[in-house]
């Protein structure tokens, strides 16, 4: 136990769970302290974590848990997505009623659980980490819980969830049956020809996974659960939850299998194509933003399949960087989303946007560049995003692929300019309130900033990225 | 020998009947008893093949937890006699054929399986590994369990805590306008907060307000 100092940022996440529980339970009216205290901690796990330096790589508990590159900037990513997920929704919150010490501290659990998924080198760490980050979001699916649609968000992705854990479980036993072994590298040794038990394996375990991704033909709960729980338990689905099984789709299918490829290869393409073109298609008649974002998360959750399904080192990049680039895009969306309140009551539908740009001129020119980043439209980040992971897509001479992806950006284009449309030519409707707190403006200024002017410097986080290497 | 496959074949027969009982019987609160049933000849089967730890845990926690809480929530919620068997329901025999290609589909999957099983080159070795006679089941479970598998367990932990937040979030309400009986303040209270002499002229009343 004398690497123990490399999972001080988990110890440290788990205690502080436990010590805020406690003081939550016996310090009353507690909410604002618990909530600025967790972010405290996240800080705290995220300074723990950069106290090593990244390029280590080693195995910890008999090779079960893996601390690398990739684990560690895939949890850095988690954790700044918490942080500003608790920094932006404690307004919201408190105008809903909402503002409980359970928030924060299912938030926290949350990421934890995530943590543990980045990091797992093993199916059964892998399991216990999904089941934790899963079951602290069944409860925040239905936090508002006096609210009917919230309730059944939180159902329909309790049963759908269990219903998929149980497939990877089916997965899981395949695997352990056929190889002996539960850990990814013992695995990938025990690999002797094609087995059709292991791919029965895999493809179970992909559904799983694709599940909590929501990639296509497995989304059909993300736009009633997104609809239906509360907007900033909505902002944590549409990202942290993705980061934490992209990792996994990365590690699991790059350790042990990729002497398989040509099995799992055609499955991730199909999931990446159908995600693209179901995203782009389905969200056009739309009238909620909500649901909007939860099909465009759909489309964009293709994209970054598209990445994966190359095989190479530079596909995965090439989807560690969308997905970054997707968090930021993301958290100034959902800002911009907690701005729209007048009278203690938010707006979400878009007709409700109508007009915007005449009140409002800032938030809606910050929108308009979030908006044109989504479609991936040039200069902005999103577009570089698309780019590389096009660029991977070819350098594999993947073109069909290619050529799908291009064409729905293209389609997906429209619902994202209708929004602009209707923010800057029709007719003006409501006039929102302006008490934005700190939080809120940090976020939505530092997203739309990052966006703006990614294209000025663009070399930094390439750099970064590209010190991923799965494949050795 | 002999009593070992008569025990065996008993335990399992009634294993497969009740977990069919499970599924067919009209009464929820019969199927509750034989899911019960099941659980217990399940451990039996356990405790026959020499697993009496996994065998003992499954009695305490599935029969004396789950299936007597099963029971409470049946019996409460007042759903025992289902009025229209599920089978003969129109509303939901149009997915009968689904569900019958599905598993059609996943058995034929299965055959392919087992039809490539290969073992692994050394797995007879494993098989022929020699348990430790000295020590029992309880003590290498724990063996392993508290040192290489610790974080698991301490995972576990912290998965078994957030499903008690989680139950006490969803389901805690705090109820208005309770009057609390505050022992502290009753027993601390002096005569003076309560008690207030008026000097009382005569014929001109006192001002209670005042």
């Amino acid at each position: 136990m004398d690497k123990l100092n490399f999972i001080y940022p988990e110890i440290f996440t788990s205690l502080s769970i436990m010590s805020l529980l406690i003081l939550g339970v016996f310090k009353k009216n507690s909410s604002s302290l618990i909530n600025n205290l967790s972010v405290l901690s996240l800080v705290g796990a995220l300074i723990l974590i950069l106290n090593y330096p990244l390029e280590i790589n080693l195995n910890l508990f008999n090779g079960g848990y893996k601390i690398d590159y990739l684990s560690s900037y895939m949890k850095i990513l988690t954790i700044l997505s918490g942080i500003f997920i608790l920094i932006t929704s404690s307004k919201f919150l408190k105008v809903l009623k909402l503002f409980q010490i359970e928030y924060p501290i299912l938030i926290l659990s949350s990421i934890l659980g995530m943590m543990v998924m980045i990091s797992s080198n093993d199916l059964i760490v892998f399991y216990l980490g999904l089941e934790l980050q899963s079951l602290a979001l069944y409860v925040l699916a239905s936090f508002n819980r006096d609210q009917i649609k919230s309730s059944e968000a939180g159902l329909k992705y309790f049963v759908l969830s269990a219903l998929s854990s149980g497939l990877l479980l089916y997965g899981c036993s395949l695997i352990y049956g056929f190889s002996g072994s539960t850990n990814f590298d013992q695995i990938s040794s025990a690999m002797i020809g094609d087995q059709y038990g292991l791919t029965f394996g895999i493809v179970f375990i992909l559904v799983g996974l694709a599940f909590k991704i929501s990639a296509v033909p497995f989304h059909m709960w993300a736009p009633d659960v997104y609809e239906g729980s509360p907007t900033s338990v909505t902002l944590f689905f549409a990202i942290a939850p993705k980061i934490a099984a992209l990792t996994v789709f990365i590690r699991f299918l790059y350790v042990p299998f990729i002497n398989v490829i040509d099995q799992w290869q055609i499955i991730i393409i199909f999931l990446s194509v159908a995600s693209m073109i179901f995203g782009a298609v389905a969200a056009i008649g739309q009238k909620n933003l909500k649901r909007l974002i939860a099909y465009s998360s759909i489309g964009h959750m293709g994209y970054v399949l598209a990445g994966i399904c190359t095989g190479t080192n530079q596909g995965v990049q090439s989807s560690v960087f969308y997905i970054s680039i997707y968090l930021i895009m993301n958290l100034g969306f959902f800002s911009f989303l907690f701005m729209l309140k007048k009278d203690n009551k938010y707006y979400e539908d878009m007709d409700d946007l109508s007009g915007l740009s005449k009140n409002h001129p800032l938030i809606a020119l910050s929108l308009l560049i979030i908006l044109f980043s989504l479609a991936g439209i040039p200069p902005l980040a999103g577009f570089f995003a698309k780019f590389y992971i096009f660029k991977a897509v070819i350098d594999q001479s993947m073109y069909f692929l290619a050529i799908l992806g291009l064409l729905s950006t293209v389609i997906a284009a429209f619902y994202y300019l209708r929004i602009v449309k209707i923010m800057y030519f029709d007719q003006e409707k409501i006039i929102y309130d302006k008490d934005y707190n700190l939080g809120l403006k940090l976020t939505l200024i530092a997203s739309t900033i990052i966006i703006l002017f990614y294209f000025i410097y663009p070399s930094k986080l390439i750099e970064i990225v590209s010190k991923i290497e799965i494949i050795i | 020998m002999l009593a070992h496959s008569f025990f065996f074949y008993i335990f399992s027969f009634i294993a497969i009947f009740s977990a069919i009982m499970v599924t067919v019987s009209k009464n929820t609160v019969h199927s509750v008893f034989f899911l019960i049933l099941d659980f217990i000849s399940i451990s039996c089967l356990f405790i026959m093949i020499g697993a009496e730890f996994l065998g003992m845990i499954m009695l305490i926690v599935y029969v004396g937890a789950v299936a007597v809480l099963f029971l409470f929530v049946v019996m409460m919620l007042n759903v025992a006699q289902q009025k229209k068997q599920w089978f003969s329901s129109i509303g939901s025999s149009k997915h009968i054929p689904i569900g019958v290609l599905i598993s059609v589909i996943i058995f034929f999957e299965l055959i392919i399986v087992i039809g490539g099983w290969k073992f692994k080159p050394n797995v007879s070795s494993s098989l022929m590994l020699s348990p430790n006679i000295g020590i029992s089941n309880t003590h290498s479970i724990g063996n392993v369990l508290y040192t290489d598998y610790i974080h698991l367990f301490q995972l576990s932990g912290m998965i078994l805590l957030v499903a008690m937040i989680g139950a006490i979030v969803l389901t805690f309400r705090k109820r208005l306008g309770l009057k609390k009986q505050n022992y502290f303040s009753q027993i601390s209270r002096e005569r003076s907060d309560s008690v207030e002499l008026k000097d009382v002229p005569t014929n001109k009343g006192v001002d209670l307000d005042g």
